[in-house]
């Protein structure tokens, strides 16, 4: 068996993702070595689409027709399709829940009218499993370096990995940091997936979510929690949808609905 | 002969773009930098939220810049707030800044441009023949990714750094480690900045630039100001930014185009470098008196070099802003108001950028970011066509590397050049 073919793709983002795997300054000479890079256009002019990959890495949303075209072009030529990054995971900050105004019409504020870039038709941003069958992901805005090594190390061998399933919490404690939220701060950590190490608490700041939201989020505790510290549930709605991505979104709505009857733009 | 090329995408920037030349009978009829980026409509995703949000969100325009994004963010949200800091803290972004230029300039010098010059598709590939600058590079970007990773809280996206603070104060023994550090490696950068002495710079594109960047009032070569110098000898204060950038929307693109005066211009270490010159000192003073001349002025490939004297520029400040920083007592922010406008103007390694905000009661109502690599489009395209026009009249085959080369030496960060836009107020 030869040596792992691996792709790294960009659609729709801000390279962060991409940017720290080049970050790996120490290991980059070493992945280039066990696995046999067929495609990474941030790093080299060389590439090569034309064969079947093992795994392909994709950060960003899906934000065009081309963003659409492309990833279904890699889904269909990989084996292992790992979403990299809040984008590609959950849809970015470009996904946030932004009230009641429909996207659409944000787009027209800002180029004027939906046809006024003609290069390729936009798309609502999604993440990458709204399209195709996701076979990982590596959560984070960015991912950090070390997650990415060591599910790069299990992807050599063969194996699917899986994320950790508890919150920034959990590894704030074992930081044996402060609870920020006794202090009244707003902290996102109970309903945020770990794998930063609680980098934000570390440093006396409430996390705001980067990782995402855990798969079994109980926000309805969460809004009770911070509202009865004092924050009013339109603060508290705007915090939770910075980095809620999609699927939060939606059940914001909802919440919203349920609470208010209206969208709350 | 008709002829059309396609370029897409290009191949070590960041972020997705496109060269589309169109060539009839022999003539040139369009040449045209495409950004494929799907737009991220920041600008709108701020509005409503608080200071602190807007500058978390505002940061993720771009990785390799999110720094430069998020200082522009906090001295935007400080003027409108008239939020006044502490010497301390202003040492303390300062550093990060300088962090910031090493990290990206050591990235893109050595990683992205220089192959282009020795002929190989990438780094990798140059370890064999040149080890020393390769590895140097990597300790280089390294280096620079430890700078941000102590002060503004990691290599990407760190949230240390705050309107009006700071959460966590570097300790001693971290800013002895960067200033001892910053020492070791100006032999580096030194070696990297030989390289270009042997390389020839191709000058089928050559044609006098407008140059602009931020003009420190206090008199140093700095990347942070209230003031816009223009090459024509304009100074501008930083809220009368439009009348340099003027943007616009263009069909092949979802990053907006910037003209001044109708010209294109440009932006970045080459514009600081010709702007800002009598203020460099030490060793990056000598090599930019070495590798200066005339061409500077009207040739985009400078740029390269620029970044690496200013990297060692970077690397020779270091110490005396450690020592500084360890000496000046923390004082705490003065607070202001809840409402006002502000404008923050910062050098992003790849140039110019502007934050402008409006907050009421505590909430963004309206925002404006002009982002660098917008800012260069025009320019960029200038020079494509210059090229293509004499590439084709000396009968040259390859005309895709060249003009990758001169998107390249931009350093354009198309993803942050695409949400560029303006938002219609209610
Ligand atoms: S997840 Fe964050 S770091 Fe990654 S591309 Fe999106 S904005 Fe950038
Ligand atoms: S603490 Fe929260 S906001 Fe900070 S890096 Fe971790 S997940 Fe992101």
């Amino acid at each position: 068996m030869g040596k792992p073919k691996i792709g790294i793709y960009g659609l729709t983002g801000c390279a962060g993702d991409q940017l720290n795997i080049l970050n790996c300054e120490d290991e980059l000479l070493k992945i280039f070595d066990i696995f046999e890079v067929k495609s990474f256009v941030m790093a080299s002019r060389a590439k090569d689409e034309s064969v079947p990959l093992d795994v392909a890495f994709v950060e960003g949303s899906v934000s065009t027709e081309k963003d659409l075209e492309e990833l279904k072009k890699v889904r269909e030529k990989s084996r292992i399709l790992v979403a990299i990054g809040h984008c590609a995971v959950f849809g970015g900050v470009q996904s946030m829940y932004m009230g009641c105004e429909a996207w659409m019409e944000r787009y027209k504020k800002v180029y004027g009218k939906e046809d006024a870039v003609t290069i390729s038709p936009p798309l609502e941003p999604r993440p990458l499993s709204a399209y195709v069958k996701v076979d990982a992901v590596l959560p984070g805005c960015p991912i950090e370096k070390e997650p990415f090594l060591k599910m790069a190390g299990l992807l050599a061998q063969g194996v699917i990995p899986k994320n950790p399933d508890y919150p920034v919490c959990a590894e704030c404690k074992w930081k044996e940091n402060e609870c920020l939220l006794l202090k009244g701060e707003m902290c996102l950590g109970p309903i945020t997936n770990s794998g930063c190490g609680a980098i934000c608490p570390s440093h006396n700041i409430g996390c705001i979510g980067c990782w995402g939201p855990i798969e079994e989020e109980n926000f309805a505790a969460g809004i009770a929690l911070l509202e009865s510290k004092g924050y009013t549930l339109d603060a508290v709605i705007k915090r939770f949808s910075i980095f809620g991505g999609t699927e939060r979104g939606e059940k914001l709505a909802k919440y919203i609905e349920s609470v208010k009857g209206g969208c709350n733009g | 002969m008709d002829r059309k090329i396609n370029v897409e995408p290009i191949a070590r920037v960041e972020g997705h773009g496109g060269i589309t030349v169109t060539i009839e009978n022999n003539e040139v009829k369009e040449v045209r930098f495409d950004i494929l980026e799907g737009p991220r409509l920041f600008e709108q995703l701020v509005i409503g939220k608080t200071p602190e949000e807007s500058v978390s969100i505002s940061s993720r325009i771009c990785a390799i810049c999110f720094l430069s994004h998020r200082l522009a963010e906090i001295r935007a949200q400080e003027r409108a707030l008239d939020i006044k800091i502490g010497k301390k803290l202003q040492l303390l972004r300062k550093l990060a800044h300088f962090g910031e230029m090493i990290e990206s300039h050591s990235l893109h010098y050595y990683l992205l441009a220089l192959p282009d010059y020795l002929g190989y598709p990438d780094a990798i590939s140059m370890v064999k023949k040149f080890p020393q600058e390769v590895t140097g590079a990597l300790e280089l970007k390294k280096y620079g990714n430890k700078v941000m990773e102590i002060v503004a809280g990691r290599r990407v996206h760190g949230e240390n750094l705050t309107v009006g603070g700071i959460g966590r104060i570097p300790t001693d023994e971290e800013l002895d480690w960067i200033k001892k550090r910053a020492k070791e490696l100006i032999i580096e950068i030194e070696r990297g900045l030989a390289v270009w002495e042997k390389l020839d710079i191709p000058d089928y594109m050559e044609e006098e630039m407008t140059f602009a960047s931020v003009w420190p009032e206090d008199g140093s070569y700095d990347f942070r100001a209230d003031t816009i110098k223009i090459s024509d000898g304009t100074e501008l204060p930083g809220d009368e930014y439009k009348t340099l950038t003027n943007e616009r929307v263009v069909p092949h693109s979802f990053a907006k185009r910037c003209r001044y005066k109708g010209r294109p211009y440009s932006v970045g270490a080459q514009a600081r470098m010709l702007i800002m010159q009598d203020r460099l000192d030490g060793e990056a003073l000598k090599w930019f008196k070495k590798y200066y001349n005339e061409r500077w002025h009207k040739n985009p490939h400078y740029n390269n070099v620029a970044q690496a004297i200013e990297l060692l520029f970077c690397l020779e400040h270091i110490p005396e802003i450690v020592d500084e920083i360890k000496k000046t007592p923390w004082e705490d922010a003065v607070e202001g108001r809840d409402s006002g406008k502000g404008t923050g103007i910062v050098e992003a390694p790849r140039g110019l950028l502007i934050h402008h905000t409006e907050v009421e009661d505590g909430r963004v109502k309206y925002a404006d970011y002009v982002i660098p690599t917008t800012q260069n489009l025009d320019a960029a395209e200038l020079y494509m066509r210059n090229a293509v026009e004499n590439l084709i009249k000396q009968g040259a085959e390859d005309l895709e590397l060249p003009l990758e080369m001169i998107v390249r030496a931009y350093d354009p960060c198309i993803s942050c050049s695409v949400h560029l836009v303006k938002v219609i107020r209610k």
